[in-house]
């Protein structure tokens, strides 16, 4: 029952049949889901990098957004002490303009005033010879009259201070 | 029992030709199916009979991650394990699916089909069977899967042969590849003896096919039972590998 050379040819039959077999028949399979091993395998990947990148991402953007929320609360505040310093600024050399300008005003008035004064002094004094020459009906001579007008000025002088 | 012709008959190398016929048709169809299922083959999206084999590739790879030790294991046998499972599966189909004989009357003494091997078997030659419902042909598939196992294991001699110290683990060896192949031989053969008993059962009254619901159940039974015996012929063969593949050893009992 048992055949020998059956056995042995079966034997080598088969393993001729499996090389055919895994030459053409099995290695393309094989080597296909080998590929779509790896294809998966490099999407998986590269999904859990571009989730780590945007992740990243989004700590820079949070810590850009925040740098810049504080840079322009520095600007802000920086525009506004200057706005301050400027107002304060402007506020003294307006003081300053108008003191000086009271100051000179004063001045003025002042010296008008003396010469207003002087003018009015002079013309007071020689309508006064003047009027005293009238009412005394003679002339003074100009010794007299300048000594007169000197008096009169004087007296003036002591009455309108 | 049918005469089957043989080379060399009268020597003690007689070789069964319808057997190795059917192995190599067994082959050439396995070869052909592949060879369909790799048409317009496609990474993203596997369809139809590529899907199937590839159901195939994967339930054989789980079937050896169950029985090897090791994952590198699993890849160095897969492809022995798939053609293994798919040419026995497709091998223990051919004999269901169809037994072709003929009648021949005038023996051929070159093909060992003498005047009394044709007496006794009233002149039935077959030429399509199973390749594994022959004794040799399982047995030299077990001895194959024997001395792969060994040479397997001879890579690592001391764990190998400590485990010898242990007189039933020879026995062990020897009963192994015989049942191993006994297994497949006899389930297959009885398988396709039945079938032709029930197709010789004689029409009732002349008229009535008692046999044919018979045959429906027995084929039936047959194919699951094919199928099964590819699939624990392979799953055996990897436990037997696997128990000698001492390399990166993650001993599971």
């Amino acid at each position: 029952m048992f055949e020998f050379g059956t056995f042995i040819v079966s034997i080598v039959t088969f393993l001729i049949l499996f090389w055919i077999i895994k030459t053409y028949g099995f290695a393309p399979l094989a080597r296909m889901l080998e590929q779509r091993r790896q294809l998966i395998e490099g999407q998986i990947t590269e999904a859990e990098q571009n989730r780590l990148q945007a992740e990243k991402y989004l700590n820079e953007q949070h810590i850009l957004l925040d740098e810049a929320r504080k840079q322009a609360k520095e600007i802000v505040d920086a525009a506004r002490a200057r706005a301050d310093e400027q107002a304060r600024e402007i506020v003294v050399a307006a003081e300053e303009e108008a003191s000086r300008h009271l100051e000179s005003n004063r001045q003025l008035i002042e010296r008008e005033r003396a010469e207003a004064m002087n003018q009015v002094m002079s013309s007071v004094s020689s309508l006064t010879v003047d009027l005293s020459e009238k009412l005394l009906h003679r002339h003074a001579d100009e010794t007299a009259h300048n000594e007169m007008v000197q008096e009169a000025e004087k007296m003036l002088g002591d009455l309108a201070c | 029992m049918p005469a089957f012709p043989y080379l060399f008959y009268n020597t003690f190398f007689p070789i069964n030709i319808i057997t190795i016929a059917m192995m190599i048709l067994t082959g050439i169809v396995v070869l052909v199916v592949l060879r369909l299922a790799q048409r317009n083959l496609d990474v993203r999206k596997p369809r139809g009979l590529q899907n199937l084999i590839e159901w195939a590739i994967d339930f054989t790879a789980n079937m050896a991650r169950d029985t090897m030790p090791s994952e590198r294991m699993v890849q160095w046998i897969l492809p022995f394990a798939f053609t293994m499972v798919i040419f026995l599966f497709v091998a223990n189909w051919l004999g269901i699916i169809a037994t072709i004989s003929i009648q021949l009357n005038h023996p051929i003494p070159w093909l060992g089909l003498t005047a009394q091997r044709l007496a006794l078997a009233h002149g039935e030659i077959p030429l399509f069977d199973s390749p594994t419902s022959n004794m040799s042909m399982t047995l030299g598939m077990a001895v194959m899967v024997w001395i792969l196992s060994h040479a397997q294991g001879l890579r690592h001699p001391r764990k190998y042969f400590r485990y010898y110290r242990n007189p039933m683990a020879i026995i062990e060896e020897i009963t192994n590849p015989l049942t191993h192949g006994m297994r497949l031989y006899g389930n297959i053969f009885a398988g396709e003896a039945l079938i032709g008993v029930i197709l010789s059962i004689p029409l009732v009254f002349g008229w009535l096919p008692v046999s044919i619901p018979l045959l429906l159940i027995w084929l039936l039974y047959s194919g699951f039972v094919s199928t099964i015996q590819a699939y624990v012929f392979t799953i055996l063969m990897t436990l037997y590998v696997g128990h000698k593949s001492y390399g990166d050893q993650v001993d599971h009992v």
